[in-house]
């Protein structure tokens, strides 16, 4: 095992994760255009793997490229839950219902915890009805 | 530690749940490559080709062995584990890191080229290959930019590297095509200045150009300069004791007989047989 302690190295790298996820500024000696074109791609990417998991997203792929921008992802799953909540009052029809479907099921909290009493929410165009792990639109006509 | 391996090298390409289908119905497949991180829940129709004698080589992503930080010994013990699962003859994992100071970058970054890279690489391989029963590859990665701290071509690094750990090395043959064009650099110089007689296998993926540079997505087609490429280092390459080309696809997935002929074109570029079809 070496001796020599990565000094250093620790807060470089910091600094150009923070550089890239969460839009701070960056440090010395990069290339700033490289460094711009591969944040944008992370964001991009972030967002495929988002719409994987949220197909409903997919009209909202603009607003959440430039939110994942500065929001560090803390895993697909709560970050489409956080972009989602952030925009609660802009997100479509399909997205609102997805958003409704997935407050009905589950608790909002960093790991996946299912809900375990039936459930109702209201969301703009009906209500939602869970219970055992499965849910149901009510939609208003 | 060296790879055995009982075939000369062949094509495969990399398990995924969205292409299942297509990658069972390969008559000629012998290898594969599965996402380790996924094996928390693995997919039966993986371990259906690993029961056909299909070797599947588990590829970690979030270790970020080349992070300033120790790697975590609970990912280290679920690579282990997904090795077991999957009778692994090796797993592979990335010369990158992934996060740093708590946050995740959700992508592979670049280390510097610099000796304190090189330390922290050196110790986060020794604590990972200590658990481990089959020998690790390592993959240098495409990058878009470079560190201001670099003492090493990356050739120097890989080579010290390999030396200090006894790591194999993964050659991802678009990662050279990808890095030499972004530098303005000879990719076949490039792929001479590797230690190419470790490496355990490679991997082949499509990329498009965008804001000036070349991106190495795994959702597009494989260009016909990496296709090149793969030719060349075939030539290059020991003709045992690695297990041959993996096509990497990872979204935007063409329908099979896309897939099948890009596999048709890795094989009759590295002049290996077509796997798409039963062997004659």
């Amino acid at each position: 095992m070496p001796r020599e302690e990565p000094s250093g190295l620790a807060a470089r790298q910091e600094a150009l994760v923070r550089a890239l996820v969460e839009g701070a500024p960056l440090p010395d000696g990069f290339d700033a255009h490289r460094v711009g074109t591969t944040a944008r791609a992370l964001a991009r990417k972030r967002y495929g793997d988002a719409a994987r998991l949220w197909p409903e997203l997919l009209a909202h792929r603009d607003a959440y490229v430039a939110w994942a921008a500065d929001h560090p992802t803390r895993g697909t799953w709560q970050d489409v839950w956080d972009f989602a909540r952030a925009h609660r009052d802009s997100l479509d029809a399909p997205a609102r219902a997805a958003l409704a479907v997935r407050e009905a099921l589950w608790r909002y909290g960093d790991a996946p915890r299912p809900r375990r009493l039936p459930t109702l929410r209201l969301y703009p165009r009906g209500v939602v009805v869970a219970a055992f792990g499965r849910a149901r639109l009510l939609g208003r006509r | 530690m060296t790879l055995q391996t009982t075939t000369g090298p062949t094509v495969g390409i990399g398990w995924r749940p969205e292409i299942a289908e297509f990658v069972a119905g390969l008559p000629g497949l012998a290898f594969t490559e599965v996402i380790a991180e996924s094996l928390h829940h693995p997919d039966p129709e993986l371990l259906a080709l690993r029961d056909r004698g299909v070797r599947v080589v588990p590829h970690g992503v979030k270790l970020s062995l080349g992070g300033a930080e120790e790697v975590d010994p609970a990912r280290v013990a679920h690579l282990a584990r997904g090795a077991a699962l999957v009778a692994a003859p090796l797993v592979s994992e990335h010369v990158a890191f992934v996060r740093a100071g708590g946050l995740e970058a959700g992508h592979l970054l670049p280390v510097p080229r610099s000796r304190a890279a090189l330390a922290a690489l050196t110790r986060n391989i020794a604590l990972t290959t200590a658990e481990l029963d089959v020998p690790l590859a390592v993959e240098p990665i495409a990058a878009l930019f470079d560190w201001p701290d670099d003492e090493y071509t990356e050739g120097e690094f890989l080579t010290e590297l390999l030396d200090r750990t006894g790591a194999l090395l993964l050659l991802d043959v678009a990662n050279v095509y990808a890095n030499a064009r972004n530098r303005g650099q000879d990719p076949v110089k490039v792929l001479e200045s590797f230690p190419l007689e470790r490496v355990a296998y490679c991997h082949v993926a499509g990329g498009m150009e965008g804001d000036g540079l070349y991106h190495d997505t795994h959702t597009d087609p494989v260009p016909s300069e990496v296709l090149a490429l793969v030719g060349e280092a075939e030539e290059r390459l020991s003709p045992e004791g690695r297990l041959g080309y993996l096509l990497e696809r990872d979204g935007g997935y063409p329908p099979g007989h896309v897939l099948a002929a890009e596999l048709d074109a890795i094989a009759d570029a590295a002049r290996l047989e077509r796997i798409t079809r039963r062997a004659a």
